[in-house]
């Protein structure tokens, strides 16, 4: 990163987001609610803004991103860099080989579980057409609104055949949540974080998708019926929200 | 260029077997030769017949107006001067690459002994033609590739095709123009077009992709258009150093607007204008129509021009422009006016004036400028009438001002804002003029009044373009 380490964190910082009540959709709330757990643990304050365009306001095009003085930072990996930079971290505890497996926990989430959710969005024909479209849409005036459903539609289902998804069914997805979910209960087990007493980025994420899958309205529920099998997950996510949401209201 | 040639007339008594002219040197009568003058003047004819050879896709229609004009001669020299405007009335239409004129006594059985036959021999242009040229705008060059297809369906229906790449902007479009039979000047445009900018004073990118519709036409003095356009906006930061104030600015809008221009020209050229004046108004009403941009935007533009001794010209430009935002949603940067630049007040740099952030310059939603100008041949005439005259020396004051609209204060306090912090520049310099269609400058400025965040040009300042404050 650069020379800004020396620069403590400003009270102003602010994550942008999109619209919460009638824009944002399963993905991008999942990631902005992870960043946003993520500060919370660093004990690093935010505000949360919402913008119709801040998906094109976001140097990478992905939300969320955040504005620290004059940087603008997206995307969680990112965001923890540049916290680090500051001083703030939550992985400094962990030794190599917890820091490599934490790595992979992450990868698997962002593998699976965003990519999941993407898929149930977009690539699911009543999800895309009853909540999707509509919601993604809803800033802008007809025509433009179709123009840039479609086009997001279009461009999500080519990256999901450009991954191999495009031939999944919607039970093959779930089947792959459910395996991801497994994962990461045996992994966390009986204790309070992933890595015993101290939550990282890795919780942050977790937290951040599972919660928003749990309390998102989707077309069917499958989604949800699928993570609440998971026990110690559930605690997982009520314990987070107990301990670092407790203003929220979700 | 075009020839109209006479034929004798066997039933007058003339001095000469032929008499032959240049259309061009038809300017009044009293060119013609004395003598011979006289004896046509006095001759009564009557038009009997006026033929149009060589037509393929036009249409006869679209013709008979053009050259109706000509039925009404009532003598040998009105005759010759009113196929002269039918020719030239015919030439504007777009659609014939040559035109000539052959004016015959009246063949047949039914023809009076003074009667006249006139033939207009038109070559039609080809039905696609391709071109390829250089374009000057304002400050930014462009190749045009084009590929025009006049006289689609025989009415001097025109389909354009434009490819533009240039220093600023890259565009393309295709155009459709349809004149009203009869009044070239009513005419309506059709278009639809993508063009993709990049503006370095601002760190911004836009796209616009549109659709436009126009009308234009003649009431009294005045060229009036009206025309609904509607544009998807997209914006983007030109760099990851942009400012965030610019940052905010990036995503996609609709604005469907119906706007409406009025022209008053009575300038003797555009580029480098003698005498006359311009008056330009131009409002634009966005959101009634649909979109997302909703606002009410005004500008004008006034230029008087007068000839001094000594053949220097001078001349006095007043711009301004206001942006009202209509709802409580605010103007967007593609929206807002910007001043500055070798084209707008001298002196300083492209579009680097009034509100901005973090080097990046936002533009403002009212403005004025006016500049004072003094043009003079060059100081030792190189030659008369040869290449000199293009060149002009040129004294210049301008001044102006740009603001935005602090909403909650009256009118009053707005006129004050602008009125206070004038930024004015003065200064000399050379002046080029490329054909009718663009100038050059290269002048020494010295700005002064300048606010702090404007970013300045003192000293040389190079400048090409077509609008000029």
């Amino acid at each position: 990163m650069l020379l800004t380490a020396a620069e403590p964190w400003p009270e102003n910082a602010t994550l942008y987001q999109p619209l919460t009540e009638d824009q944002i959709l399963l993905s991008d709330c999942a990631s902005s609610l992870a960043v946003q757990a993520y500060l919370r643990m660093c004990g690093l304050p935010v505000q949360v803004v919402s913008r119709a365009n801040a998906e094109y306001m976001s140097p990478s095009g992905k939300i969320p991103f955040i504005h620290v003085g004059n940087q603008v930072v997206s995307e969680l990996g990112p965001i923890v860099q540049f916290t680090k930079a500051k001083g703030h971290s939550l992985s400094d505890g962990l030794d190599d080989v917890q820091r490599a497996e934490m790595k992979a926990y992450m990868e698997l989430v962002n593998n699976m579980l965003l990519t999941a959710e993407l898929y149930i969005q977009w690539c699911d024909d009543a999800t895309a057409a009853e909540i999707s479209r509509p919601r993604y849409s809803s800033p802008y005036s007809w025509p433009l609104s179709n123009i840039l459903a479609y086009q997001k539609q279009w461009e999500v289902r080519r990256k999901m055949n450009a991954i191999g998804w495009g031939g999944k069914t919607l039970e093959q997805v779930y089947e792959d949540v459910s395996q991801c979910c497994q994962a990461l209960s045996q992994r966390l087990g009986t204790q309070p974080y992933f890595f015993n007493k101290q939550p990282t980025e890795l919780d942050a994420l977790v937290f951040g998708h599972l919660f928003t899958i749990l309390t998102t309205r989707l077309t069917n529920s499958e989604l949800a019926e699928r993570i609440k099998s998971y026990s110690n997950l559930l605690s997982f996510c009520k314990r987070i929200e107990q301990t670092y949401f407790e203003d929220k209201s979700s | 260029m075009g020839t109209v040639h006479a034929r004798s007339l066997d039933a007058l008594p003339m001095q000469g077997p032929e008499l032959g002219f240049q259309a061009d040197d038809i300017e009044a009568p009293e060119t013609e030769p004395e003598p011979k003058q006289e004896v046509l003047e006095n001759r009564d004819v009557v038009v009997q017949r006026v033929h149009i050879d060589g037509l393929g896709r036009t249409k006869e229609d679209l013709l008979t107006y053009e050259i109706a004009e000509v039925f009404r001669a009532k003598n040998l020299i009105d005759v010759m001067k009113m196929s002269h405007e039918a020719r030239q009335k015919l030439l504007r239409l777009g659609i014939f690459r040559k035109v000539e004129v052959v004016i015959d006594t009246s063949q047949g059985e039914d023809a009076l002994p003074n009667g006249l036959d006139v033939t207009f021999e038109v070559t039609e242009l080809r039905r696609m033609t391709g071109s390829y040229s250089t374009m000057v705008g304002n400050n930014e060059g462009s190749m045009v590739l084009g590929l025009k297809l006049p006289n689609v369906f025989g009415r001097a229906e025109k389909l354009t095709f434009q490819f533009s790449y240039g220093t600023k902007e890259t565009s393309y479009g295709l155009s459709f123009f349809k004149p009203q039979p009869g009044h070239f000047e009513r005419n309506i445009s059709l278009g639809v077009y993508k063009v993709t900018g990049q503006f370095p004073w601002s760190s911004l990118r836009e796209t616009d992709r549109g659709i436009s519709a126009e009308l234009n036409f003649p009431l009294w003095k005045t060229n009036q258009t009206l025309k609904w356009e509607g544009v998807w906006r997209e914006l983007g930061c030109l760099a990851r150093t942009a400012s965030f104030a610019v940052r905010e600015e990036s995503g996609h809008s609709l604005k469907s607007s119906l706007s409406h221009a009025m022209v008053i020209d009575t300038r003797n050229s555009s580029i480098l204008p003698r005498k006359g004046g311009l008056l330009k108004i131009h409002q634009e009403l966005a959101g009634y129509t649909g979109g997302d941009a909703s606002f009410l935007k005004e500008d004008f533009e006034i230029q008087l021009n007068k000839p001094l001794f000594w053949d220097s010209v001078l001349s006095a430009s007043l711009w301004g422009g206001l942006l009202l935002p209509i709802g409580d949603k605010p103007t967007s940067i593609a929206d807002r006016f910007y001043l500055g630049g070798p084209t707008s007040i001298r002196g300083f740099s492209m579009y680097s004036m009034g509100p901005q952030s973090e080097g990046d310059y936002l533009g403002g939603e009212a403005y004025w400028a006016g500049g004072l100008h003094l043009y003079t041949p060059l100081p030792f005439r190189p030659s008369m009438g040869g290449f000199g005259d293009l060149f002009r020396t040129h004294f210049f004051v301008n001044a102006g001002n740009l603001c935005n609209l602090n909403y909650g204060e009256g009118p009053q306090a707005h006129l004050k804002k602008l009125a206070e912090c004038i930024r004015w520049s003065y200064g000399l310099g050379i002046m080029l003029r490329l054909g009718n269609i663009a100038r050059l400058e290269l002048n020494y400025c010295i700005p002064m009044g300048v606010q702090s965040g404007d970013r300045i040009c003192d000293g040389v300042q190079f400048g090409a373009g077509i609008r000029f404050l």
